[in-house]
């Protein structure tokens, strides 16, 4: 009986499997697909699982290109930083900081690049980006290079309005005093979250320890400073998680106690209707902050 | 209504319990029960009855969980900022609790026959007094029931959790039980109010919301987590079981990202270790590097001072908040 139960689970389980890659795969085709039963069709297969509302998000994103056609003259570029930044403003809210939540072994820095540039794009001010094996973070130099890149790419030469403020860790405290308005990139791994708790509790523990404060000093919005390197970078009101994994996997666990987290399948080859897609759901949330 | 549900589950749910259970399930969920009110709005009704219907579905839930061998549940049932709520709402909350919390102590044997331990997490002196009083005994009189355990987080953020756990560790530093340096990820964890129970494999929130709203940011770093666009008061089995599949479809890279961390968490405290008795060393030495052995021997030393050190100061801490529990227990009682 326990050895039927065993094979009707892997069973289950190779289905939900099957499952979702059914619905990554019909995501991909629906983009070059616009037909009305294809979209109900689909509905109704991802009505159970769905994250996304797709179809919707679809149809919105077709009412916006048509309602907006991209001027005859001007080049590429210009046309896809003003389309890009016309999408941002449609949006009913826009994250002022936006986290990257990259949950998939292999990183990809152009995937993860073109993100960043049409974050900030769009008009996102901060992008933090994370993998939870810490990889991003040795290879930063890299990432930098590649944004770099695609800017040039994506959004012509004339994209210095862009410049990227790359935010290093560690030591570097000073520069995050943030005086332009330019969008700022920072590279985060684990140590940036139980591991900064810790060692702001350390710091209270030893002014405590030199009779500097008593421990009844210690309030949540004292530990909230320590945490929050520049007062200008507020927490993350959204995190995009790319992979399979369900799980924030040591993300910052003290900023997001209000994060939204919106899931797309993964970073590979991500595109940016995929972005605006998430972007829009978060858009449509309500936040009753415990009210 | 009664907490403790006795019913079984049909033939159809039974088989799919048996499946669920071939594969690895999770021993302890927490679920953020979202959407009293919209139900009540949908439903017509009022928001109280919205709550009451909300708390029905948490005692059906948890013996649906029983039936899963799910020995650990930690709900959120009343948070810091739910204070911001029309008061009326607020003192129907409040009201409700002290019904509940009543009704559970009249329960006791049935708690005792199933071996049901309650724990309360929150900063409770927020609460009314006699509502304090109520949740100390229940939380006293089931203290060493172990069969299964629910927690509930009320007057709770994990903000003040984490705030709470640090000022703990910092009052251990005045009262000289421990130094700074001994300050690490796994004593603040030992600090917090969920400190006798294992992080939670699985965390649910229903309703469609797809935040974590300051509950349990710590102990879930690493947890699987399933939003569910159910209201609460309409959750069913079936999302139950939805839940549990997505936590076995992710349990081998959760376990994978799980193992990492320790492994670097152990590591770091090895680091720590060494940096202070390289310290130690180098204020004894006279100027002389000590040797391989010399070095390894105060390494050893030092780590087992360090541990002893912790265990006192967690069994001090222990006995502090025991003793606030059996104070508020016992004012119960003298009423």
């Amino acid at each position: 009986m326990a050895l039927l139960y065993g094979l009707l689970w892997r069973l289950l389980l190779v289905l939900v499997h099957l499952h979702r890659t059914l619905v990554s795969w019909l995501r991909l085709r629906l983009r070059s697909w616009k037909g009305r039963l294809w979209e109900r069709a689909v509905a109704a297969l991802l009505l159970p699982v769905a994250l996304l509302g797709f179809p919707d998000h679809q149809k919105k994103l077709n009412q916006n290109r048509d309602s907006n056609p991209s001027p005859v003259t001007g080049n590429r570029a210009a046309s896809r930083r003003s389309q890009w930044l016309s999408d941002g403003q449609a949006l009913e809210k826009l994250p002022v900081h936006i986290g990257l939540l990259v949950a998939e072994e292999e990183p990809s820095y152009t995937d993860i690049a073109n993100l960043v540039v049409w974050c900030m794009a769009v008009g996102i001010s901060y992008v933090s980006v994370y993998d939870n094996y810490g990889i991003i973070r040795k290879n930063n130099s890299r990432l930098l290079e590649e944004i770099v890149r695609q800017q040039q790419d994506l959004l012509g030469v004339d994209g210095s309005k862009y410049n990227v403020e790359f935010l290093s860790n560690g030591n570097d405290k000073h520069q995050h005093h943030v005086l332009s308005c330019r969008p700022v990139v920072k590279v985060l791994s684990p140590e940036d979250g139980k591991q900064s708790i810790v060692q702001a509790a350390q710091q209270l523990c030893r002014s405590v320890e030199n009779k500097e404060r008593t421990f009844k000093d210690i309030s949540v919005s004292m530990l909230d400073t320590l945490l929050r390197e520049s007062k200008n970078i507020p927490d993350p009101e959204l995190v995009v998680k790319f992979g399979p994994i369900d799980s924030t996997l040591g993300f910052l666990p003290w900023h997001i106690r209000l994060t939204e987290f919106i899931s797309l399948p993964s970073h590979i080859d991500v595109s940016y209707e995929d972005m605006l897609g998430a972007l829009q759901q978060y858009a449509s949330c309500q936040q009753r902050l415990g009210k | 209504m009664s907490w403790i549900r006795e019913s079984e589950l049909s033939l159809l749910q039974k088989i799919a319990a048996n499946i669920l259970k071939a594969g690895p399930m999770p021993k302890h969920v927490a679920f953020i029960m979202d959407g009293n009110r919209r139900f009540a709005r949908k439903k017509n009704v009022e928001r109280q009855e919205g709550h009451m219907q909300g708390f029905n579905k948490l005692a059906e839930t948890l013996c649906w969980c029983q039936h899963l061998n799910i020995r650990e549940v930690t709900v959120y049932a009343f948070s810091i900022e739910n204070f911001k709520r029309a008061k009326a709402e607020v003192d129907g909350l409040m009201e409700l609790a002290k019904q509940k919390f009543t009704r559970l102590l009249e329960e006791r044997d049935n708690l005792e026959k199933h071996s049901v331990c309650i724990r309360v997490l929150g900063d409770l002196t927020m609460l009314p007094l006699d509502l304090q009083q109520l949740i100390a005994k229940a939380v006293f009189e089931t203290r060493t029931h172990n069969k299964c355990f629910l927690n509930v987080c009320f007057a709770y953020t994990s903000r003040h959790e984490i705030t709470n756990a640090v000022r703990e560790m910092a009052w251990g530093v005045e009262q000289g039980l421990i130094k700074s340096s001994d300050v690490s990820e796994a004593l603040l964890s030992k600090c917090l109010y969920s400190n006798n129970s294992p992080n939670p494999d699985l965390l649910i929130r229903t309703s469609g919301e797809v935040r974590l709203s300051d509950f349990l940011l710590w102990q879930t770093s690493h947890s699987c987590l399933v939003f569910q666009s159910v209201l609460w008061p309409e959750y069913s089995f079936w999302n139950l079981c939805e839940a549990i599949l997505q936590y076995q479809f992710n349990y081998r890279s959760i376990q994978k990202a799980r193992d990492l961390h320790r492994e670097e968490q152990e590591l770091q405290q090895l680091e720590a270790d060494r940096a202070c008795v390289a310290e130690v060393l180098q204020h004894h030495g006279n100027g002389k590097p000590a040797d391989a052995q010399r070095r390894q021997e105060a390494l050893l030393h030092y780590t087992a001072c360090r541990e002893e050190r912790v265990q006192d100061f967690l069994e001090a801490l222990k006995h502090k908040r025991d003793s606030f529990f059996t104070d508020l227990a016992s004012q119960a009682v003298a009423r």
